[in-house]
């Protein structure tokens, strides 16, 4: 075994915990500016009415 | 409510992840042939299978959709298939480095491999199509048929390498041999992680799902405050 | 035999403007001429190439035409009185698949002896195997086509939608069609372990008429 296969192996590790993290930052970031829009959107229309 | 539950489930998919990792790591000896490098496939297979589900779950809701005509089947298409991609991708680049290592190749046109690459690459345009089209329901029935077509390549995917000689390894789980090629112990950890990987995609798609109702009641809004 | 009618419709309406069929057999040329450049055209590795080149002229200027199958009813809301007429939406379909079928096959047979000139291969030995090749990959080609050119029609960015989605779902088809092509063209018979990428090109053609036969009316009627 040469010392890429360990290497590699944390790597493909380390690729498959971090592809879905980015994915879970993509959601979190996305639910955060949608409530954002709600709360101003509803701020506003209070304003107006 | 809801939101617990998703917080509930969430955290036992992370901690069964974490639990799975330890023994993955510390547990379990490397493999004769391969040595350490094979614990990549306790992410590439449980990935490729949560993916499928998410596919198979998207064909569902787009045939429930086409016969009911309720948009929450759609956004149920919609959001399984954008989890399904995330799968996929870890799927298809932990396949990528373990082939580095036991090919010497990142990427090998075999069967199994170009039917993957096209599956991520048909449920993508399905994105694409949705991002087009701005008609609520003419985007739900569309993408509902592109879905139904996409699943195609998706089961051509599963019998690939049944159906040709691939570089990619044949089947291995004894459910679909009959037979026990692999150490019990290395199998059961396979379904133990496809567990952890399917409830942290059910999260994810729930999570999707509670934005799209989030999204309408902004573009209600938005409505309100443009009638004002 | 209405969907007869509809193809017969379609075929003389293009024949008389014309504007795709031209259109798509002088880009099919232009590229089976750039192509010349990319490899050495004179080589004995020819043969080994022509299958994959071909098909993918035939599949750049299908979308041509198949963009146009459905985007030609749009002046004067062409297609919403085809729908509104007795026509169900699956002889509508199937009509205007054969129309496209026609003409793409036709540009093929043109495009099949101006490639054997260019590229120095001898296509005539093998002739009616290779036209069978031509005729599943070419349905296969043209029932997605046609399907996914009723999916984008009313779409703003639909000339860049339609390869984007078709492309990636012909692609069995279009690689045993290349593969079975390029047997045939290096001067050997269909057999043996070659027969699944028939297979598979028949079960293709098969799966995706039904489905799309199937399907079509769903997407058609608003």
């Amino acid at each position: 075994m040469d010392s890429r296969n360990i290497q590699f192996m944390f790597w493909g590790l380390a690729v498959a915990w971090g592809l879905l993290a980015i994915y879970v930052v993509m959601l979190a970031a996305r639910e955060n500016r949608l409530q954002k829009q709600l709360e101003s959107l509803k701020r506003m229309l209070e304003e107006k009415q | 409510m809801e939101k617990n539950i998703r917080i509930g489930i969430g955290a036992l998919a992370g901690l069964l992840l974490l639990r799975n990792l330890y023994v993955i790591l510390f547990n379990l000896p490397d493999e004769m042939d391969q040595g350490p490098i094979y614990r990549i496939f306790f992410y590439h297979l449980p990935a490729y299978f949560t993916a499928m589900c998410c596919y198979l779950a998207a064909l569902a809701a787009s045939v429930l959709y086409l016969t009911k005509r309720d948009l929450r089947y759609d956004a149920v298409a919609m959001a399984a298939t954008e989890v399904g991609l995330a799968f996929a991708a870890v799927n298809l680049i932990t396949g990528m480095i373990w082939g580095r290592v036991i090919w010497g190749i990142w990427w090998a046109w075999d069967a199994r491999l170009t039917w993957a690459l096209i599956c991520w690459l048909v449920y993508f345009g399905y994105l694409m199509l949705r991002q087009a089209i701005d008609d609520p329901s003419e985007r739900a029935k569309n993408s509902a048929v592109l879905s139904i077509f996409s699943f195609v390549s998706v089961a051509i995917t599963y019998k690939a390498i049944e159906w040709w000689r691939t570089q990619h390894p044949g089947p291995v789980l004894s459910f679909r041999t009959g037979k026990q090629l692999i150490d019990p112990g290395m199998e059961r950890m396979l379904y133990a992680n496809f567990l952890a990987l399917l409830l942290l995609a059910i999260v994810m798609v729930t999570v999707r799902l509670h934005q799209e109702t989030l999204q309408r009641q902004i573009d209600g809004l938005r409505r309100r405050a443009h009638a004002l | 035999m209405i969907f007869l009618q509809v193809a017969l419709k379609d075929l003389r309406s293009e024949l008389r403007t014309k504007e795709s069929l031209n259109a798509s057999l002088s880009f099919a040329v232009v590229i089976l001429l750039l192509f010349s450049f990319a490899f050495d055209p004179s080589g004995e590795a020819v043969a080994e190439f022509s299958g994959g080149l071909l098909w993918l002229v035939f599949a750049f200027a299908g979308a041509l035409i198949l963009n146009r199958s459905f985007a030609r009813e749009l002046p004067n809301d062409c297609l919403e009185v085809l729908l509104a007429s007795p026509v169900s939406g699956a002889q509508l379909f199937l009509g205007k698949s054969i129309a496209s079928f026609v003409l793409l096959l036709g540009i093929e047979l043109l495009c099949l002896p101006i490639f054997g000139i260019f590229y120095n291969l001898t296509w005539t030995p093998r002739f009616l195997p290779l036209l069978g090749i031509f005729v599943l990959g070419t349905w296969g080609l043209t029932i997605l086509g046609t399907l996914f050119s009723a999916l984008t029609v009313n779409l703003s960015l639909r000339e860049l939608m339609l390869p984007m989605l078709l492309y990636p779902m012909l692609i069995p088809a279009l690689m045993a069609a290349m593969r079975l092509t390029t047997i045939l063209l290096s001067g050997n018979d269909i057999g043996g372990d070659d027969l699944v990428w028939l297979r598979l090109l028949v079960g293709f053609d098969v799966v995706f008429t039904t489905l799309a036969l199937a399907l079509v009316e769903t997407i058609l009627v608003r």
